[in-house]
């Protein structure tokens, strides 16, 4: 006997482990878009049987909920400026990173807060969160085009987190 | 080299260097334009170790009028929306109004309804954020809580977990609806010339009238909320209401032909410390009224009514700063234009001992009676048969030269001003955003809360969370970088001797 069609699996049978690769930014403010672009390059440079769902947003705090939710694993992709390191340098932090919880600053809700509320709330955030967070050299002038030095950086920055997002989704996968 | 000749070499170099630091100091703070990024606070002391002066100091957002001179007019909605992931829905509203004066179009009635109802949606969402997440550790958890709780988990851990579902999921219904009719939330497509892109159709109203019957009850309930865990301790209302957090200045905001609060449309109105009207003028008038003030210190322009003129960081009425924003626009007006909102105004003054308010702190409490208005207006505007009708464009056909367009933003007053050529190709953009209306009064507030936490040296503990109380009251915008890692506002308090030497710096993590 055929099973009906549903709408969404039962409940008892486990999903597939969903892996998201977030890349954040603003594409109109110069290196603020690299988290966006290599969002984009790696949506082209991935199959469809890969099983990493590739998403872009301009949006932070906690409008990132809606887009995360549902996902086992996330990988976010965002610009930082520290001045302690050269543009295009990868800063890694992972989901431990972000649980520092400072008090509330001006009109912004981070990562970690975010991560923090929905895990309070009971939604179904990812359980396990991998930073990359780019040195930029100038996210503040409007343009459409990243820094030189940026650029110069960018397809081994592709690279770097193509290849940990793979390890990261076979890792899940074998657990 | 003899010496004579390494001398002159030396002071050669000196002049090169000098002249070239003369030149990037021009350079950098001559910026094109001015949002607002990660801020830091500068407190200079004087030789007995009082705080002689603190300065906010933010950097600029750069080249917005280079990016936007040479295109359409038409995609300045669109562009504008997407310089700032806070406030996208004010942008793209402010710009399209400024597109209908550009081309001297009225929109459709139900046209200007469907905006009207977005923006209000759009408000209603922006408001409740800042009064459960991003004020919230400082009223709803407390000012002297531990800093570990003083977070948005210490705030659902203090209005408990039910409610914060509730919050969320308001904001999410409510940005649906914003989808609905924008496409998507960050970078609405909706505003056109004389009208806007998409109706709303009979068969999806349920939903929406269902939404705005529930937005109402959440805006109530928010009222109550703020009641029972802020007015009623004592302590919070006596620091509401302290000399810390409060100056008497000029308020500026937008009115109905009521005089009553509008989000979306009217005449800007001012008053002065006392209540009384000083000016109303519409928003092609905006310039005989707003000048912007350049500080050798800040990239921000602070602006000043520009017929009283700069008279430095001054309250009174001989100075020319005033305040936008929640509280701002309640002393402007003359009441809400819907009952429950009116009845909270009233409680709100009567509360605090009549018209105007002067006390920063009250933007928070200011901020939910704006919330109880937006959520009326989504019932009546829902509610209205025009709502779904299909007359949504009037076509322009005048030859564009100027257009202003201005809104309430929810922290306040902003401008958009655009100049074209006859094809309607920008060639001159200015934007005058809420935070920099608010600038000076900002400025003010950091100064006075320093000067009252420091004194003979000593620095009281929690010098940087009363610190960054008196601005965040504002809700001010430091829009344009606000996503980026590490995940906070990196605000670092820096104390300098009198001699400038850094004795201490204080950083939120």
């Amino acid at each position: 006997m055929n099973a009906p069609a549903l709408a969404s699996p039962p409940a008892a049978v486990a999903p597939p482990a969903k892996i998201l690769l977030l890349g954040l930014g603003n594409d109109i403010l110069s290196d603020d878009a690299v988290g966006l672009s290599i969002a984009r390059e790696i949506r082209r440079r991935l199959s469809d049987s890969e099983g990493i769902e590739v998403r872009e947003s301009s949006e932070m705090g906690l409008s990132l909920l809606d887009e995360i939710a549902g996902f086992d694993d996330l990988v976010l992709v965002d610009a930082i400026q520290t001045g302690q390191a050269p543009p295009g340098f990868v800063h890694q932090l992972d989901g431990d990173d972000l649980r520092v919880l400072p008090g509330g600053s001006p009109h912004f809700v981070g990562v970690g807060e975010m991560l923090a509320l929905g895990r309070r709330l009971g939604l179904p955030v990812p359980r396990r969160v991998q930073v990359f967070a780019v040195e930029v050299k100038d996210p503040f002038t409007v343009g459409e085009s990243m820094t030189s030095p940026l650029l110069r950086a960018f397809p081994a920055v592709v690279e770097l987190v193509l290849g940990a997002t793979r390890r990261l989704r076979d890792e899940t996968a074998a657990s | 080299m003899n010496s004579a000749t390494q001398q002159a070499w030396n002071q050669g170099n000196l002049n090169a260097n000098a002249a070239a630091q003369a030149q990037r100091r021009r350079v950098t703070i001559d910026p094109i334009t001015r949002l607002e990024g990660h801020g830091k606070i500068d407190i200079f002391l004087d030789a007995q170790g009082d705080v002689e002066r603190a300065y906010l100091q933010v950097p600029e957002l750069r080249g917005f009028e280079v990016f936007s001179i040479g295109r359409p007019a038409e995609e300045m909605p669109q562009i504008t929306s997407r310089i700032c992931g806070v406030c996208p829905t004010a942008h793209h509203m402010a710009a399209t109004k400024a597109l209908d004066d550009l081309y001297q179009v009225e929109p459709p009635p139900a046209a200007r309804k469907i905006r009207e109802l977005v923006y209000n949606a759009f408000v209603l969402e922006d408001h409740a954020l800042h009064v459960y997440i991003l004020g919230g550790p400082d009223f709803i958890v407390g000012p002297q809580a531990p800093p570990e709780k003083r977070n948005v988990v210490g705030v659902i851990e203090k209005v408990g977990v039910e409610v914060g579902k509730k919050v969320i999921t308001m904001r999410r219904r409510l940005r649906e609806l914003i989808a609905y009719f924008g496409g998507k939330v960050i970078h609405p497509v909706l505003g056109l010339p004389g009208g806007v892109s998409k109706g709303l159709k009979p068969e999806d109203l349920p939903p929406f009238k269902a939404l705005a019957d529930d937005a109402l009850d959440f805006a109530l309930f928010t009222l109550q909320v703020f009641k029972d865990l802020v007015l009623k301790n004592p302590d919070y209302v006596k620091l509401i209401t302290g000399d810390t957090y409060t100056h008497r200045t000029y308020y500026m905001g937008m009115v109905d032909a009521n005089n009553k609060v509008n989000f979306y449309d009217g005449l800007i109105r001012v008053v002065d410390a006392t209540g009384k009207e000083y000016a109303k003028f519409p928003a092609r008038q905006y310039r005989d009224f707003v000048a912007e003030h350049v500080e050798p210190w800040s990239y921000v322009k602070f602006c000043f009514l520009k017929p009283l003129g700069w008279h430095g960081f001054e309250e009174g009425p001989q100075s020319g700063i005033y305040a936008v924003a929640p509280l701002a626009r309640l002393n402007v007006a003359d009441g809400m234009a819907s009952p429950k909102a009116q009845q909270a105004y009233e409680e709100f003054f009567n509360t605090l001992g009549g018209k105007p308010v002067h006390h920063t702190l009250a933007n928070h409490w200011a901020r939910v009676v704006e919330m109880i208005f937006a959520a009326e207006r989504l019932v009546e505007l829902i509610n209205d048969p025009e709502i779904t009708s299909s007359d949504l464009r009037v076509i322009p056909t005048a030859k564009p030269v100027v257009g202003v367009g201005v809104v309430e933003a929810p922290r306040g007053t902003l401008f958009h001003h655009y100049e074209t050529d006859a094809n309607g190709i920008i060639t001159k953009a200015n934007l005058i955003v809420a935070t920099q209306n608010n600038a000076a009064r900002i400025a003010m507030s950091v100064d006075k809360a320093a000067k009252g936490l420091i004194k003979k040296g000593h620095v009281s503990e929690g010098l940087l969370n009363m610190v960054e109380m008196a601005f965040r009251a504002y809700d001010p915008c430091f829009g344009c970088a606000t996503h980026s890692l590490p995940g906070h506002l990196p605000l670092c308090v820096s104390i300098y001797d009198p001699q400038r030497n850094l004795v201490r710096q204080l950083t939120q993590s």
